[in-house]
């Protein structure tokens, strides 16, 4: 499965302070460490950004880059930054990818055509006005709609990434297992199948601190079985990376080796 | 209804693995799709033949393969140099089976003379194999690995019983690896993380998933490799993509097949085209299974091998 | 292959009505993507989204037969690429090729050879299925002739009518009325002609084009006329146009449910040169094809290639197996060694060859685990004391062994207390754990005996 950095993020103090002095320190080490912990691409959170937005996207994926040979998921609403972002990007180690568009009209019409333009990787939010749906069927029809927007834009299938939006267990329970099927579903919408992501610490949001590994952790094995390609978390947290490991050996994606945790 | 061909995509490729040196040297492996599909993808490397001689007289081969080296098989040098000049051959791998305990008992540094002896005759790459007597084999490939320092060869073969000491030797003289093991994709995959574990390039590894005649446990052979070659390209799996390497002579030259005379079994026909027959069409099935390096004995297998590579390219 | 939700829905009447049970359009062919609904349950769905959807749950290659009776050879219906992911449905079969052009003599000859062929092999019977009779003449009255004296000196084979002339099938019907032949084949220019005949003989038909492309329009064709037992030839002949094609052709079939190229695929191997024949027709084996023809059936050839195909198709989750038996090894006496080991073939023929080897007449008694290894069945509790004690009291060894010395594989050594205590009167021995050491030590044995 591929694991996507969390770490470096506005709502971080010492992430968001190094943005805006543009301190490249704290950044570069959060790259590589999340990248050594197993990341395969990171994610670039810098928030609405309505203040230099596009110097600060761009300063940041040449500040990451520059460290981590991986492919970046750039995480903003801005959309002129998340186009200074895509034009910055290296894509020697695999191409970018727009975190993200949504089922609700503004939005799609602004970042569907940017992964058109600059032949990117796009997360679809299966949300839309009226919020996030109670039901999967009606994930998937806002996965439609998505998917429809994407056709037009020139953007094919295999790269968007549906995310059906998780919510905190401790507050709404019975939507956890909705979740969980709208990954199935969403994986039966196209031949081959569609890709999905999660960001997963949202089940734990509200939990206990001592509870949230543990919530988190499990909850990615289930995901993974239903069919999670990807998966928004922090690496540097042992025990998930070895849950993944774990459960990519059971479900057959790696092959067993009696040291396959070391790998 | 238009047809549009099928392509798979794949994550990994097949590591691309140099053995010999100077302008003889020979690239195993690199390809980037299933046997030979070059419409999806790239084959840079098509499979490669080792002629197998062996430091004594090989007095346990069958008639039919003995007869086609019976004037050079009583001397290693000879041997090899009739490989490479008279046949033609673009590797050869010299099998230490007289350091077997229960042959000859030959000591490490005899061992290592044979080797010294046979590099300085030929320029084409040298694959050198023990007995295959695990505790031996550590001593007398550490002694030709020494022996055959600044050569690039193709050490074989590093089991789980015996591994350290002869990866440890490999690395120190420079030579590429072959890991064997029990016809296993799990314990071929744990025996590559072991070895690289050892601080050992990954990139000269060569995989053994240990070889079957036809008729004798080909399918299994044939079934580990292909499993081997899908973790590499569609897992991108690392340890599973070293090229493959299979050592199909001595198993296929033990088989009744290959000694049976017509007049005991006339339903088997001819023994010589049989017994040439069931050696190439090993070859064969194995190539399609994802074969890079084939060690085979008989000059007329290795013939028709080389004719349907050709074909195949 | 399964059908997506999307492409399913765009079949449906997409009103949303709510009469199936489900929310929408889109949550019921989610639901029938994943076969948890049926059609039925939709009142207003179309004549056409009825034959689609029913089209897509067909297997994937059709299953043709050639020949009845039961050596009649059936093939198609396969579902994978890759024998370890699930076993390879039905063996392909061998053709030889018989020219019309041959005299009467060879045709009888080679014509008796492919019903002479059969062999056994791990408890297996494996023949060459069937003669390709080669329309060479173009001449229909010789046709019809070739193909009557093929099928009265090989009844048991099923019979290919090689020939693009419809006059000459036509000609040569009678001798294979009720056979169910093979009509190899049309083309662009007979096929209306080829079908009829095919229809008309209850045969099935090859169709040959020129590479895929062509052979998709042929099929449809022929499709379109209402005939479905169609077998392909894209005309490919070397190796590397066999590989790339037929694992094309497969992939269409199975992955894509590409039904135009859902049919079983016929090749010929032909070559001058023997060792090549052997070699393509391995290639063709291993890569998918279902009929390979071959223009020479000599026995050392076709042993090889009827244990490649037996090895290729072998059901990877159940072990081949040898009969439980007490086997005599070279020429054993009462006073000969007798051992025993397990019925896994594997185990069985290596054993086998290395007491062969020894050149010590040896008895080898076989028991049957359900063809375990001997670690494996042991550990299963299959090969235990108790067994072992069973099996050497029924199988009537004493008639042919004097003596009462019983070696056990090395592996289960701990086994020889136990036995010996279930086998009164019998003693134990540990042979080697390995087989290869088997030689030293039947030798020694008999050196000290």
């Amino acid at each position: 499965m591929l694991i996507i950095g969390e770490r470096i993020n506005v709502i971080t103090k010492t992430q968001r302070e190094a943005m805006q002095k543009r301190d490249k320190g704290p950044i570069q080490e959060m790259a590589k460490n999340q990248v050594r912990c197993g990341a395969g691409m990171l994610d670039i959170n810098i928030g609405p950004a309505e203040d230099d937005g596009e110097g600060l996207m761009d300063w940041m994926v040449k500040t990451v880059q520059e460290v981590a040979h991986v492919p970046l998921c750039l995480d903003t609403t801005n959309p002129a930054a998340m186009e200074a972002g895509l034009k910055a990007h290296d894509n020697t180690w695999g191409r970018a990818m727009i975190n993200s568009a949504s089922g609700e009209e503004e939005r799609l019409n602004c970042m569907m055509p940017l992964a058109g333009k600059y032949n990117s990787l796009i997360i679809g939010l299966t949300l839309n006005k009226q919020g996030i749906p109670a039901l999967a069927e009606d994930r998937c029809a806002i996965a439609a709609e998505i998917m429809g927007k994407a056709a037009e834009c020139g953007v094919p299938m295999e790269d968007i990434y549906l995310d059906p939006l998780i919510m905190p267990v401790p507050f709404s329970q019975e939507k956890s297992l909705e979740s969980i099927r709208a990954i199935r579903m969403f994986k039966e919408l196209n031949d081959p199948p569609m890709k999905t992501v999660v960001g997963l610490s949202n089940i734990s949001n509200g939990a206990p601190k001592e509870l949230r590994p543990l919530l988190n952790r499990v909850y990615t094995a289930l995901l993974m079985y239903e069919g999670l390609d990807s998966a928004i978390i922090d690496p540097l947290e042992l025990e998930m990376i070895q849950v993944i490991k774990t459960t990519d050996i059971l479900m057959g994606k790696t092959l067993y080796a009696h040291s396959y945790l070391e790998m | 209804m238009a047809f549009v061909v099928p392509k798979d995509t794949y994550n990994g490729r097949v590591f691309e693995v140099e053995i010999g040196t100077g302008a003889k040297a020979v690239k195993i492996g690199g390809e980037n799709t299933l046997p030979f599909l070059t419409f999806e993808g790239e084959v840079p490397n098509m499979p490669v033949i080792a002629h197998e001689i062996q430091d004594v007289l090989p007095e346990d081969w069958p008639e039919t393969v003995q007869a086609a080296y019976k004037d050079v098989s009583g001397d290693p040098v000879k041997w090899a140099k009739h490989c490479q000049d008279n046949l033609g051959a673009q590797v050869i791998a010299l099998r230490l089976l007289g350091t077997h305990p229960d042959r000859q008992d030959r000591s490490p540094e005899d061992a290592a003379k044979t080797v010294s002896d046979v590099l300085a005759a030929i320029d084409v790459p040298l694959i050198i194999l023990g007995s295959n007597h695990a505790e031996k084999d550590a001593q007398v490939l550490r002694a030709a690995c020494d022996a055959a320092k600044d050569r690039n060869c193709l050490i074989g073969k590093a089991q789980e019983a015996n591994y350290k000491t002869i990866v440890a030797a490999a690395m120190a003289s420079g030579h590429k690896i072959i890991a064997m093991s029990d016809l296993d994709v799990n314990l071929a995959k744990q025996l590559n993380i072991l070895i690289t574990q050892m601080g050992f390039d990954k990139e000269k590894i060569m995989t053994d998933p240990m070889s079957s005649a036809l008729g004798y446990g080909i399918e299994y052979t044939y079934s580990v490799m292909e499993r081997i070659r899908a973790a590499s390209l569609n897992q991108n799996d690392a340890t599973m993509s070293p090229p493959i390497v299979n050592d199909i002579g001595m198993y296929v030259w033990k088989v009744k097949e290959t000694m049976a005379s017509e007049s005991d079994l006339p339903a088997w026909g001819s023994l010589e085209e049989r017994a040439i027959g069931w050696e190439s069409t090993t070859a064969v099935g194995l190539m399609m299974a994802g074969s890079d390096l084939l060690i085979m004995r008989h000059p007329k297998a290795i013939e028709t091998v080389r004719k349907v590579v050709a074909e195949l390219a | 292959m399964a059908l997506s939700g999307v492409e399913i829905f765009k079949h449906l009447p997409k009103t949303n009505c709510k009469k199936c049970g489900f929310p929408t359009c889109l949550a019921f062919a989610m639901k029938l993507a994943a076969k948890q609904a049926s059609l039925d349950v939709c009142p207003d769905a179309s004549e056409e989204a009825k034959s689609f959807l029913g089209a897509a749950s067909e297997p994937p290659i059709r299953g043709i037969t050639i020949g009845v009776g039961d050596k009649a050879l059936k093939v198609g219906e396969e579902t994978v690429l890759f024998r370890h992911e699930k076993k390879f449905v039905h063996p392909c079969g061998f053709a030889l090729a018989i020219k019309d052009t041959d005299s009467d003599a060879e045709i009888d000859a080679k014509a008796k050879s492919v019903e002479e062929s059969e062999i056994e092999r791990v408890g297996q019977h494996l023949r060459v299925e069937l003669v390709s009779v080669l329309n060479m003449s173009n001449d229909p009255a010789k046709f019809a002739a070739a193909v009557a004296r093929v099928a009265a000196a090989a009844p048991s084979a099923g019979i290919i009518l090689a020939t693009e002339n419809p006059a000459s099938v036509e000609a040569a019907m009678t001798h294979v009325s009720g056979k169910k032949p093979l009509i190899c084949g049309a083309n662009a220019e007979n096929v209306e002609a080829m079908v009829n005949l095919a229809k008309y003989a209850g045969a099935s038909l090859a169709v040959r084009g020129d590479g895929i492309d062509a052979v998709v329009e042929l099929t449809e064709k022929v499709v379109g006329m209402g005939f479905k037992d169609i077998v392909i030839d894209t005309g490919c002949r070397k190796a590397k146009d066999m590989v790339e094609q037929y694992t094309q052709i497969r992939r269409a079939a199975v992955k894509k449910g590409f039904k135009p190229l859902g049919f079983p695929v016929i090749t010929c191997a032909f070559n001058d040169d023997p060792y090549m024949e052997q070699a393509l027709a391995s290639v063709a084996i291993a890569k998918y094809a279902s009929i390979i023809v071959l223009s020479d059936i000599s026995k050392w050839k076709t042993l090889a290639l009827m244990s490649l195909r037996q090895n290729i198709y072998t059901d990877p989750q159940v072990p081949m197996q040898v009969g439980q038996n007490v086997y005599k090894v070279g020429d054993a006496k009462p006073d000969s060694p007798l051992m025993i080991t397990t019925n896994f073939s594997l185990t069985y023929f290596i054993v086998l060859g290395e007491v062969e080897n020894s050149k010590v007449p040896s008895w080898l008694a076989v028991m049957d685990v359900e063809g375990l290894s001997v670690l494996t069945a042991w550990a299963a509790g299959k090969f235990t004391a108790a067994k072992i004690a069973q099996f050497i009291q029924e199988s009537g060894v004493e008639n042919s062994v004097s003596h009462k010395e019983l070696v056990i594989p090395g592996y289960v050594a701990v086994l020889s207390g136990a036995l010996e205590d279930k086998l009164p009167g019998w003693k134990i021995t540990v042979g080697p754990r390995e087989a290869n050491a088997l030689p030293a030590f039947l030798k020694n044995k008999a050196a000290s005996a």
